[in-house]
């Protein structure tokens, strides 16, 4: 909402400077969000002396005038008549920018340079003269600015109203606010009394047929108007708070809803059929032409203004086109309505049309302001439009206001704010703002809201009023006594907040992708139609396509991540992210919300090492960050195992495997499959895991037990099997586990080989094996013994030779 | 006699500690400790004495010998580390090899901080979904349909009644479900809503808090508000509480600090204000205790929330929020 100074002055007299005004509105809850000089377009022009005038050689109407812009004598054409040498004159330099866009620029006018313009007083919007140049009496120093020369100023501040203070949706609204804080009274606009006649009746009706929709509607009728522009004053007011003007009639309009806040609409009577009004709900698919040119499709919900036979209007909305205020128009009836805010808003919303009308109607009105504005705007059609006022106005269904004291304890508000408050201080306050305060008792206080403030209904909305006016920082700064019981800290955020700490100690940087993807992400992955990751949630509204539908894998973000980094030029990438993916049980339901963790791995091992050559990263390296992760979560009995090609469909098959922790599948880590890196545009390999936050909460283990340390020394065998090349090496680990030889404290694999002298399709596995009793040192014939036969039962197991 | 002995350890001594290699340490050994050597002569003579002397000279003489054998070995260990490859050296300047550390996100470096303030003060953490139904993200918090107020927020639909939640309010009336007054809870998350430019990006980062109890006034809000602030900046920023209008608050608060940037004289940062909106807050509005059963007439409260993104832009002199989700390495590295 934009208000200018000046325009608040007929109101209230402003005592304070601009700068202490904002502040004071911003302190009460009316957020000065910028504060501007409306005469700000005048920088460029200065007071200019013509110092000689002489004929255009090649114009009969032009002048060549030579002006004193205080710097300098510049030759300006000019074709005013009203030139006279040695007058002061309004000269626009070039850089000037008027407000229907044009600028001023040094120019040629048929082939005589000019490098500026004199302007009259309706170029500068000072006035309605367009005659000739404007002529600047008294002693203005040439080269003053203009807006200096002639003190003009006027402050415009842009308040940012909240959404429940539809009363200061008007600059009566705002001057009360402002009355309020220099605790003086406000000044009405002389109040209209409607003639007692109602001769109006004889002319035009209304008829209201959906009175849920419309509480209240209002007419006058004013006859043998003049439309033409509207006099100076008028369309300075408008302009200084950014509304257009376009003509009396609907520039009174306009003026009257900003100055009281309740939106008034002008028909041309003659093009109402039947001279009358009928207010109704519109007919399904019923169209309308509004004043914006554009077809409008209707539905029953909607408010329509008619005529005797079609509708004129959206009710609150905005007019139509078939009743538009023309040049032509002699007659005009004047609607000033209460619509029930919530009708509004629906048909605005579904319209996707919102006009300052529609803005002010779903905020809700004062359901008291209806024909006092009605009347103001009826008084200056005849004064400005010529019009004669027809006796009387209609009032259909007018609305009974009901006043219901609101009843307000003074301790209780003293309790609520912190502070010890008394009466008077709440009741001045209360007062300020036009509230009806009695005393109920010795603690309450009756309290009577204006008609106007219709967002108060409680003793808790009082409260808040009574707090703004005494002024937030007046309420001391207290801390409160609290309770010192606590809860157990939330598990799902300790998971995380370890799952954060442990990568980053792994040197991973964490990212943060946008919880929406691209729904054709799915099919860059290559997931096909059967996979749970396809179950995906759309936003109805989305920003664009790349944000259409919510994540399922947080793969795509890391990968699109990796994509904006290369193309960077930072090629080298370790990154990871937790967040939360979304599988859907359909649009009308709460989707599963699963938290993840997923890592990333591209470029080399080691970023620029003087110590190694430069070897990409593989699949081990991811393998051993994932391992790393799980171990310092204390879970030690992870498996990683091959993954089929149907469940690993955006990794390469064969470079994969399934994490399971006690059987459950938690995820995966891979190589990303070539296929997925071109359709993410990406041109170097990549590795990939991605774990279930939520199962890696299930098997957690975060009891820790000591136990002993062991007394006696250990003893360590080598074996080296050769075995098929299909053989996991793992598995050879495992099977050496499963014996249940108790003496077997640990194995460790610590070559694995393919190549000569190794036969082709075979690869030699090298293991460790520590031996240990919890009772004795260990004696070599005793351990050479279990060592053979372990050794034989391996080597029967997998079908394996010892090396040559 | 014993002079004589004394004499010669002190000698001794003083060939060991200034012998230069292990072969001119090993001459001294062999001329005191051989078998032809000073000491052992020494020991030999001793059955030469007379009987009642032999035990005192013998155990002197023991004693020597014990004392030049430690003597010996000391210098031995010394030299021992004087070989050529002890003056070997390397090139510290190279750096150590890769373990380097990686960083949090910024965001989460500053979620972190703000939840550690407020569980110094007690306040516990709670999280809620990010698709929320309707009720819980609008008409809980008295946000009826149709409410214009629902236009200060953005909001993402996933159908009529399913949105992505666009705060993290709703946590609020989550958790007051479940608990019975006091509750000091905190919630931080992620929330949507449908706006993108320099400021705003359509998915951030909010915290929201509720202290609720009995006798919890607006004077305490300013009070944890005030020494949030001081925590979270420093000590001495001024801030101011202005009256707003939230519908699940009331009174409501926005709280500006006076502008880190230019120290409140006005800034682009600011826009000229020389203010920075960095919380909003408010008490508790009635009609959301009675949507969670919570006594009205006895129970008060209060409830903020702030934007992660704008006071980590604040905290680190960012400009554009969306350089947060673009993750360019070059600018999370920085933090």
């Amino acid at each position: 909402m934009k208000v200018s100074l000046s325009w608040l002055n007929d109101y209230v007299n402003i005592e304070m400077d601009v700068l202490d005004l904002a502040s004071a509105l911003t302190m009460t809850g009316l957020e000065v969000e910028s504060i501007t000089n409306s005469f700000d377009y005048l920088e460029n022009i200065v007071v200019g002396r013509i110092v000689e005038i002489s004929p255009h050689p090649n114009a009969e109407k032009l002048k060549i005038c030579r002006v004193d812009t205080g710097n300098s004598i510049v030759q300006v054409v000019c074709g005013a008549p009203n030139i006279v040498e040695n007058i002061l004159a309004p000269l626009a330099l070039p850089g000037t920018i008027f407000s229907d866009g044009s600028v001023i620029q040094r120019c040629d006018i048929r082939g005589q340079t000019s490098e500026g313009m004199l302007c009259s007083e309706k170029e500068l919007e000072l006035g309605d003269d367009k005659s000739g140049v404007m002529f600047l009496s008294g002693t203005p120093k040439t080269g003053t600015k203009i807006s200096e020369a002639l003190s003009l100023s006027d402050f415009v501040l842009e308040i940012g109203l909240t959404p429940n203070r539809s009363d200061c949706l008007s600059l009566i609204g705002i001057a009360r606010e402002i009355a309020a804080i220099q605790r003086v009274k406000i000044k009405y606009p002389v109040k209209q009394q409607p003639d007692k006649n109602k001769d109006i009746l004889k002319y035009t009706s209304v008829r209201i047929e959906a009175p849920e929709h419309c509480p209240r509607y209002a007419a006058a009728l004013v006859t043998d108007i003049t439309v033409s522009e509207s006099p100076f004053w008028l369309r300075k007011r408008l302009i200084s708070i950014g509304q257009r003007p376009i003509n009396n009639i609907v520039d009174i309009t306009n003026f009257v809803m900003m100055e009281f806040g309740q939106p008034l609409h002008a028909f041309d009577f003659n093009r109402l059929a039947e001279n009358r009004i009928v207010v109704r709900t519109a007919e399904k698919g019923e169209t309308f032409v509004t004043l914006d040119h554009k077809e409008r499709i209707l539905d029953p919900e909607m408010l329509m203004i008619c005529d005797g036979k079609k509708p004129v209007a959206i009710a609150g909305v905005m007019g139509g086109l078939n009743s538009e205020i023309g040049i032509s128009t002699k007659s005009v009836l004047i609607e000033s309505a209460y619509f029930n805010p919530l009708s509004i808003r629906k048909t605005s919303k579904k319209l996707g049309l919102s006009t300052e009308a529609s803005y002010r109607f779903e905020r809700g009105l004062d359901p008291l302001g209806t024909v006092k504005a009605l009347a103001r705007a009826a008084l200056l059609m005849t004064e400005i439009g010529n019009g004669k006022l027809t006796g009387g106005v209609i009032d259909e269904n007018p609305l009974i206001h009901d006043v219901v004291p609101i009843e307000l304890s003074v301790s209780e508000t003293g309790r609520l704010l912190g502070i010890e408050m008394n009466r008077e201080n709440i009741k001045s306050c209360l007062e300020s703002i036009e509230f009806g305060v009695e005393n109920a008792d010795s603690d309450t206080l009756k309290v009577t809201p204006p008609s106007f403030r219709v967002d108060i209904t409680r003793s808790v909305d009082l409260m808040e009023e009574a707090a703004r006016l005494y002024g937030y920082n007046n309420i001391p700064t207290t801390m409160p006594f609290m309770h010192a019981e606590t809860n157990q800290p939330l598990k799902t955020l300790v998971l995380r907040d370890k799952i954060k700490n442990i990568m980053t100690g792994l040197s991973f940087m964490e990212v943060i992708n946008y919880s929406f993807i691209n729904e054709s992400s799915c099919d860059q992955l290559r997931l096909l139609s059967n996979d749970t990751k396809i179950k995906l949630l759309h936003v109805l509204n989305p920003l664009n396509e790349e944000q259409g539908v919510m994540r399922t894998s947080l793969i795509p973000g890391l990968l699109e991540t990796m994509r904006r980094n290369l193309s960077q030029q930072v090629r080298n990438l370790k990154l990871f992210e937790t967040g939360n993916i979304f599988l859907s049980r359909g649009q009308e339901t709460l989707p599963e919300e699963v938290e993840m963790v997923a890592g990333l791995w591209t470029g080399d091992r080691y970023n620029s090492a003087w110590y190694a050559k430069e070897t990409g990263c593989d699949f081990y390296d991811i393998k051993g960050i994932v391992e790393g992760l799980i171990s310092g979560l204390n879970i030690n009995n992870s498996c990683f195992t091959k993954m089929s090609s149907e469940l690993c469909r955006y990794t390469k098959q064969g470079h994969t495997a399934q994490v399971t922790i006690e059987g459950r599948p938690i995820g995966l880590v891979g190589e990303v499959h070539p296929e997925v890196l071109r359709n993410f545009n990406l041109k170097q390999k990549a590795f990939i895991f991605e774990l279930n936050c939520n199962t890696l909460l299930d098997v957690a283990n975060n009891a820790k037990t000591s136990k002993p340390l062991p007394k006696f020394p250990f003893t360590t065998r080598d074996i080296t099997v050769i075995v098929s090349k299909d053989i996991e090496a793992m598995s050879i680990l495992g099977k050496l586990n499963s014996f249940g030889e108790k003496l077997i404290e640990n194995t460790q694999l610590f070559d694995v080989f393919e190549g000569d002298p190794v036969p082709p399709g075979k690869k030699s596995v090298s293991v460790r094996i520590i031996y240990r009793s919890p009772e004795k040192t260990l004696e070599d014939n005793e351990i050479n013994g279990i060592h053979i036969n372990i050794t034989n039962r391996l080597l029967g197991e997998f079908n394996a030779s010892l090396p040559a | 006699m014993e002079n004589t002995i004394d004499q010669i350890c002190t000698e001794a001594l003083r060939e060991i500690e200034t012998a230069e290699s292990k072969d001119s340490l090993n001459a001294v050994s062999v001329k005191y400790l051989g078998r032809k050597g000073i000491i052992t002569q020494f020991l030999r003579n001793i059955s030469k004495l007379p009987p009642e002397e032999r035990p005192k000279a013998g155990e002197k003489a023991n004693e020597i010998k014990k004392i030049l054998e430690k003597a010996f070995a000391g210098t031995a260990n010394r030299l021992s580390f004087q070989s050529p490859e002890m003056h070997d050296f390397i090139d510290v300047s190279l750096p150590g090899k890769s373990a380097l550390h990686g960083s949090l996100h910024p965001i989460t470096q500053i979620t972190r901080q703000i939840c550690d303030i407020f569980i110094r003060m007690g306040f516990d953490i709670a999280e809620g979904p990010e698709i929320e139904s309707d009720y819980y993200n609008f008409e809980a918090l008295n946000i009826p349909k149709y409410h214009p107020a629902r236009d200060m927020q953005d909001t993402f639909y996933v159908s009529d009644n399913i949105v992505l939640r666009t705060h993290t309010s709703p946590i609020q009336v989550r958790v007051m479900e479940k608990r019975k007054p006091p509750v000091k809870v905190i919630a931080p998350g992620k929330v949507y809503r449908s706006d993108s430019d320099i400021t705003h990006t359509p998915m951030f980062h909010q915290v929201e808090g509720l202290m609720v109890g009995e006798n919890i006034s607006f004077g305490n809000l300013k009070g944890i508000l005030t020494n949030f602030v001081h925590l979270m900046f420093d000590e001495k920023t001024s801030l101011r509480f202005r009256p707003s209008f939230f519908p699940f608050t009331e009174p409501s608060a926005e709280v500006d600090i006076l502008c880190v940037m230019c120290r409140g004289n006005g800034c682009r940062i600011c826009s000229q204000t020389g203010w920075l909106e960095v919380l909003g807050s408010g008490m508790v509005h009635p009609a959301v205790f009675e949507n969670v059963g919570y006594d009205t007439t006895k129970i008060t409260g209060f409830a903020f929330g702030m934007g992660v993104e704008r006071i980590t832009m604040l905290k680190y002199g960012i400009d554009d929020i969306r350089k947060f989700f673009e993750n360019d390495l070059r600018f999370l590295r920085q933090f």
